[in-house]
């Protein structure tokens, strides 16, 4: 009965201290998906219900929370203790866990996933959902580092060699740059005696640049992202859904909210998510590798919810939900290369799947996408919204990629597909696929595609005749340079950044980087 | 003691330079093995960077009893890092077991080509 004795011992100082009914929904809330991810190593059939259950829970925990007055905050302990607050921000981030956590249980149920799988999955999602409601860094940390681990053995759940060494080395990176991450901590704790956020303000520079260090890695933003394609596209697809639709989130949140909490981290922020998106677009744009797209468009996609903190979450709501549904649906293609592809038809429904996914990162309307990037735009002004116009085209061109891919419509029956399609393309290494897609595959779909058209009727206010033209001109743009030019532009981008020395190193010039945007900003003093 | 005699500011020096021998052994150590020791170089110097910062009010254990509180050192830097320690204990047994799977069929466990056989 911690929780109790927790919850009993509160200060009830703070002005918008919170009920105490709700700080011990909010802990059970946070502590029962540990308990039922082991709980799942005692009852193994009961993996994938528990998953979905902890799913529902959080799913209506987030919209419980959405309907009460925000923010609340809550500290436990003392003023050395865990802060929590959970406002907009974390609302929205929270249905994003849930729904993605839902689509890829149900995508997995008629699988044969063993129970440590889904123990993985619901340990995840509790230390992801820990994260989307603390403000102190030492919690951050904790939880950053159980995902860490999570996602590692997700990784790592075919035990293939070369699973391992994705997930071995997925896991290298992240503890490295969680131990510059520490280094910061201390010197936050050291100038103000507290953990909380908002102490990054007169810490020492240094602090700033070594903890953002850690958290841009976790998030695979600009060069310290370079680990996310091959980790991404050698994963699992559900795995992959979950890695890029809510763990990339986790490092996002932090920077997010800090940006929210002190101002001047915020052009720090700015300048990086431009790098960002456009290094990421650039290498969409380039790449002929189905799920490689995917992953390289996450590292341009994080750049969209850091350039505008205010539009932060309802950004990540809408990519997630898209990402994890192009994960499930190019896992399910016959071939992962592009070019492959176009002379191999795809089913309708699948295309349908990746058409509709596109369409909302493409910020088509109808679809959440669209909303959210009319409200990042809006928040951006001069040159910076030049680079994220510019920035959007290249996400048209490269996702025009999936959408302009041929289509076998009429013909439904797939069993004429295999037959065919041998002797059109006799050296295919993989045997056309049957296209054949399993009932979980739709059950995640509704619950993904579902998420993008609901989130959608959240911001109606968005559909002006000046948004609506711009994000039309922008896709029609997109997609006429698609067509006239990088249809058949085929440059292959060296990979030898990716190694994974390269990686490590990078850390070293990002740091100094950092440190120096840190002090262009007077964030404190230097050491 | 001769670590007492030293000032503050050495000592941290001495740390971070360790923390950065680990972090170029990481890079410059050929050897998988090697480089997750070397990862724990590195958090070798974090754990006593932190135990450093606790002990900028003082050496005493603050630990409630009869005698008169002295110069006590501040023990949530301690608690913190030893939260930490755990941590990095478990990631580095997970590494571990990883690398045993790995040297199945890469004897010499030589990153270089551990990537160049596992990468696309």
């Amino acid at each position: 009965m911690s929780l109790l004795s927790l919850a009993a011992n509160l200060p009830a100082a703070s002005p918008d201290a919170a009920p105490q009914e709700w700080v011990m929904l909010t802990l059970v809330w946070i502590a029962l998906p540990l308990l039922a991810g082991f709980s799942v190593a005692l009852w193994p059939r009961l993996g994938r219900y528990l998953a979905l259950f902890i799913a529902l829970l959080s799913l209506s925990y987030g919209v419980g929370q959405w309907l009460q007055p925000l923010p609340q905050t809550l500290q436990l302990l003392d003023n050395f203790g865990v802060l929590l607050q959970i406002d907009d921000l974390s609302v929205q981030f929270i249905w994003l866990n849930s729904l993605v956590l839902a689509a890829v249980v149900i995508y997995c149920w008629p699988s044969s996933k063993r129970a440590f799988f889904y123990t993985q999955m619901i340990i995840l999602h509790g230390s992801i959902n820990a994260v989307f409601i603390c403000a102190d860094f030492i919690s951050l940390y904790v939880a950053l580092e159980v995902i860490g681990i999570a996602a590692f053995l997700l990784i790592a759940y075919p035990r293939s060699n070369r699973a391992i060494w994705v997930s071995l080395r997925y896991l290298f990176v992240s503890n490295t740059a969680m131990l510059f991450y520490l280094v910061g901590v201390i010197l936050v704790y050291q100038a103000h005696g507290s953990f909380a956020f908002s102490g990054l303000l007169g810490a020492p520079v240094e602090a700033t640049a070594l903890i953002f260090l850690g958290l841009l890695t976790k998030a695979g933003v600009f060069i310290s992202g370079l680990w996310l394609p091959l980790t991404y596209a050698e994963a699992d697809p559900p795995v992959s859904a979950m890695l890029s639709g809510v763990v990339g989130k986790a490092g996002v949140f932090p920077l997010v909210r800090c940006a929210l909490m002190v101002e001047e981290v915020a052009p720090i922020l700015l300048s990086l998510s431009l790098g960002t998106v456009l290094l990421g677009v650039t290498y969409a744009i380039l790449e002929q590798d189905a799920r490689r797209l995917l992953a390289v468009s996450s590292i341009s996609q994080v750049g969209f919810v850091l350039v505008a903190p205010a539009a932060a979450g309802f950004y990540a709501l809408s990519h997630g939900l898209a990402k994890a549904a192009l994960f499930l649906a190019a896992g399910n293609l016959p071939s992962r290369d592009l070019v492959k592809l176009r002379s191999q038809p795809l089913s309708p429904q699948l295309w349908s799947v990746l058409a509709l996914g596109s369409l909302s990162i493409s910020g088509f309307p109808l679809l959440s996408g669209f909303g959210a990037k009319a409200m990042t735009l809006k928040q951006l002004s001069g040159w910076a919204e030049i680079a994220m116009t510019v920035a959007a085209v290249g996400t048209a061109i490269a996702f025009a990629k999936f959408l302009f891919l041929p289509v076998q419509w009429g013909r439904a029956d797939p069993q004429t597909q295999p037959q065919t399609q041998p002797q059109t393309q006799p050296q295919t290494e993989t045997p056309a696929a049957p296209a054949q897609l399993q009932p979980g595959f739709w059950g995640a779909m509704v619950v993904l595609i579902g998420g993008l058209f609901a989130a959608n009727g959240l911001h109606l206010e968005l559909y002006t005749v000046n948004d609506l033209t711009k994000a039309l001109v922008i896709i029609a743009g997109g997609w006429l340079a698609y067509g006239l030019v990088f249809r058949h532009l085929q440059v292959a981008l060296p990979r030898v950044v990716e190694e994974f020395e390269n990686l490590i190193g990078v850390m070293s010039l990002v740091l100094v980087g950092l440190f120096w945007l840190a002090i262009q900003q007077n964030l404190g003093p230097v050491l | 003691m001769f670590a007492l005699a030293l000032p503050m500011s050495v000592l941290a020096a001495l740390m971070l330079a360790t923390i950065l021998f680990g972090f170029f052994g990481i890079i410059f150590k050929q050897n998988l093995m090697m480089k997750i020791i070397a990862m724990d170089v590195m958090s070798t110097g974090v754990i006593a960077y932190y135990v450093l910062v606790a002990a900028r009010t003082g050496w005493a254990t603050p630990i409630v009893s009869g005698v008169p509180p002295g110069a006590y050192a501040d023990p949530v830097p301690q608690a913190v890092i030893l939260t930490a320690i755990v941590i990095g204990f478990s990631i580095q047994a997970l590494m571990l077991v990883g690398v045993m799977k790995l040297a199945r069929d890469n004897p010499t466990l030589e990153s270089r080509e551990i990537e160049k056989s596992s990468t696309p």
